[in-house]
């Protein structure tokens, strides 16, 4: 990589930028997102309460979420300890959902070429292994759904089902650099022309 | 009662300092801002915050009414004591007087205000707010009022080191509180205030009474903090039971001339 595409890199890789990013998720038990912004009176309960330090307060950008609380998955993923759900005032976290396994703040996508896994066994089907690579797995083992939300399929390459909660303990521990091997996609915000209900309603000329 | 009042003043200053501090001792006894709090089991909320969830969502949780139940008793009863009595920004204006006294900076104070102007501006600016707000869909008008600003700034300090852009909004505010209009936020801006004032009766809950006839001193007037006239204002809507005026009477030495009482 060119000095150039690092400064590149370097510029777009602030996360309150944009309003929309992978790997950034609104926390447990969150309504969807039009119903969410709505709700949502900054208050900083949910921040506070988070023991890990993993709920974060987003600033002021052109959709005026600042204030509204975000997880940063490729900083910290949630852990899930579900404290946040019982502390919101008004509902834009649903108190309901009190088991962890009932979340889903997203679902986890493995990019596959990137993955040393994957990169690994392809290397292996080809027949050109040097024996400089090694099995990685940290996805699978950071999981605290493992072979529930993620199996290894023939014991190397990781897949994702559908009780993934998207808790992004995955993307924090994924090696790769720069980019994530494993990202999340946020529920209700899986990729940019769906993201944000402002930018949704100019699309479908409400606004 | 100033010294009661000062003392409740930094007791709710240090509340906002000491909750981030339990909660990352994971003591989650008390939780949350001066936005929304809890103590126990009990839910406080800002009437503000939750009026505007409503407007927005159409969305009633029934948390949402208990929470606001307890502030509104109180601005019922006792008037709006929430703005003399706890918040953290009515503490800082009073300090900046303080210091621009200690400098001999003179206010500037125009002290024939009519308080139905101050009253329309100040209704005006929560009506334009919630226009805004029903036009962007978003509860934005916590960052105008400075106490939720203050309190939800402190957790981001305590807990994550650094601010948010909230915090140029409160700076400017200050900056046309310092330099150019007395106690703007107060008496213009701040719709948490505004909004409790909603709830003040004309016939009801604690007043400031003038009995009898008095040496016409006006230090009453002198040192009301919203520039009211305490002799006729006493139940105006802008008066937030400060006690200021009452304790400032000379007559009151006498007898009772400028005094509080439950109507």
């Amino acid at each position: 990589m060119s000095f150039i595409d690092k400064i590149k890199l370097f510029l777009n890789s602030f996360d309150e930028n944009e309003f929309f990013k992978i790997n950034r998720m609104r926390p447990p038990g969150a309504v969807e997102e039009k119903l969410f912004m709505e709700l949502c009176v900054r208050c900083s309960k949910c921040i506070e309460i988070c023991p890990y330090r993993v709920i974060k307060r987003s600033n002021l950008t052109k959709n005026f979420e600042v204030g509204t609380p975000y997880i940063y998955a490729e900083e910290k993923g949630c852990r899930l300890c579900m404290n946040c759900t019982t502390v919101c005032p008004t509902g834009a976290l649903d108190k309901d959902v009190t088991y962890f396994r009932d979340t889903r703040i997203g679902v986890a996508k493995v990019d596959d070429t990137i993955c040393l896994n994957h990169l690994l066994y392809n290397q292996e089907e080809a027949g050109i292994a040097d024996g400089t690579m090694a099995v990685c797995n940290q996805c699978f083992n950071s999981c605290p759904l493992k072979f529930d939300a993620i199996y290894l399929e023939d014991m190397i390459l990781p897949r994702i089902t559908d009780k993934c909660t998207g808790c992004g303990i995955c993307t924090e521990s994924c090696p790769t650099t720069p980019k994530k091997a494993i990202n999340i996609l946020p529920n209700g915000m899986a990729d940019r022309d769906e993201a944000g209900y402002i930018q949704s309603l100019k699309r479908k000329g409400l606004r | 009662m100033q010294k009661i009042r000062k003392i409740s003043q930094i007791f709710f200053l240090l509340l906002i300092v000491v909750i981030p501090i339990l909660n990352l001792m994971e003591i989650y006894f008390f939780n949350g801002s001066f936005i929304s709090l809890t103590v126990g089991n009990l839910a406080i909320s800002d009437p503000l915050a939750v009026f505007q969830a409503i407007f927005l969502s159409h969305k009633i949780v029934p948390l949402m009414l208990i929470s606001i139940l307890i502030p509104i008793l109180i601005v019922i009863f006792f008037g709006r004591v929430w703005c003399s009595y706890a918040c953290p920004y009515f503490l800082m204006t009073e300090l900046i007087d303080k210091i621009k006294n200690k400098l001999n900076i003179k206010n500037i104070q125009n002290k024939n205000i009519n308080t139905n102007r101050q009253n329309i501006i100040r209704y005006g600016v929560l009506l334009t707010g919630f226009i805004i707000i029903g036009i962007l869909g978003v509860p934005l008008l916590y960052l105008i009022s400075p106490p939720s600003v203050i309190s939800t700034q402190m957790i981001m300090i305590i807990k994550h080191l650094r601010f948010t852009s909230e915090v140029i909004i409160l700076l400017s505010i200050l900056i046309v509180e310092i330099f150019f209009i007395y106690r703007f936020a107060c008496r213009y801006l701040c719709p948490t205030g505004t909004l409790l004032s909603l709830f003040q009766f004309k016939r009801f809950g604690l007043k400031v009474k003038h009995i009898g006839s008095c040496s016409e001193c006006n230090a009453c007037i002198k040192e009301c903090p919203l520039m009211l006239d305490p002799k006729i204002d006493g139940d105006s809507k802008q008066c937030n039971n400060c006690g200021i005026c009452v304790d400032s009477c000379k007559d009151n030495l006498k007898q009772k001339t400028l005094f509080f009482k439950m109507k």
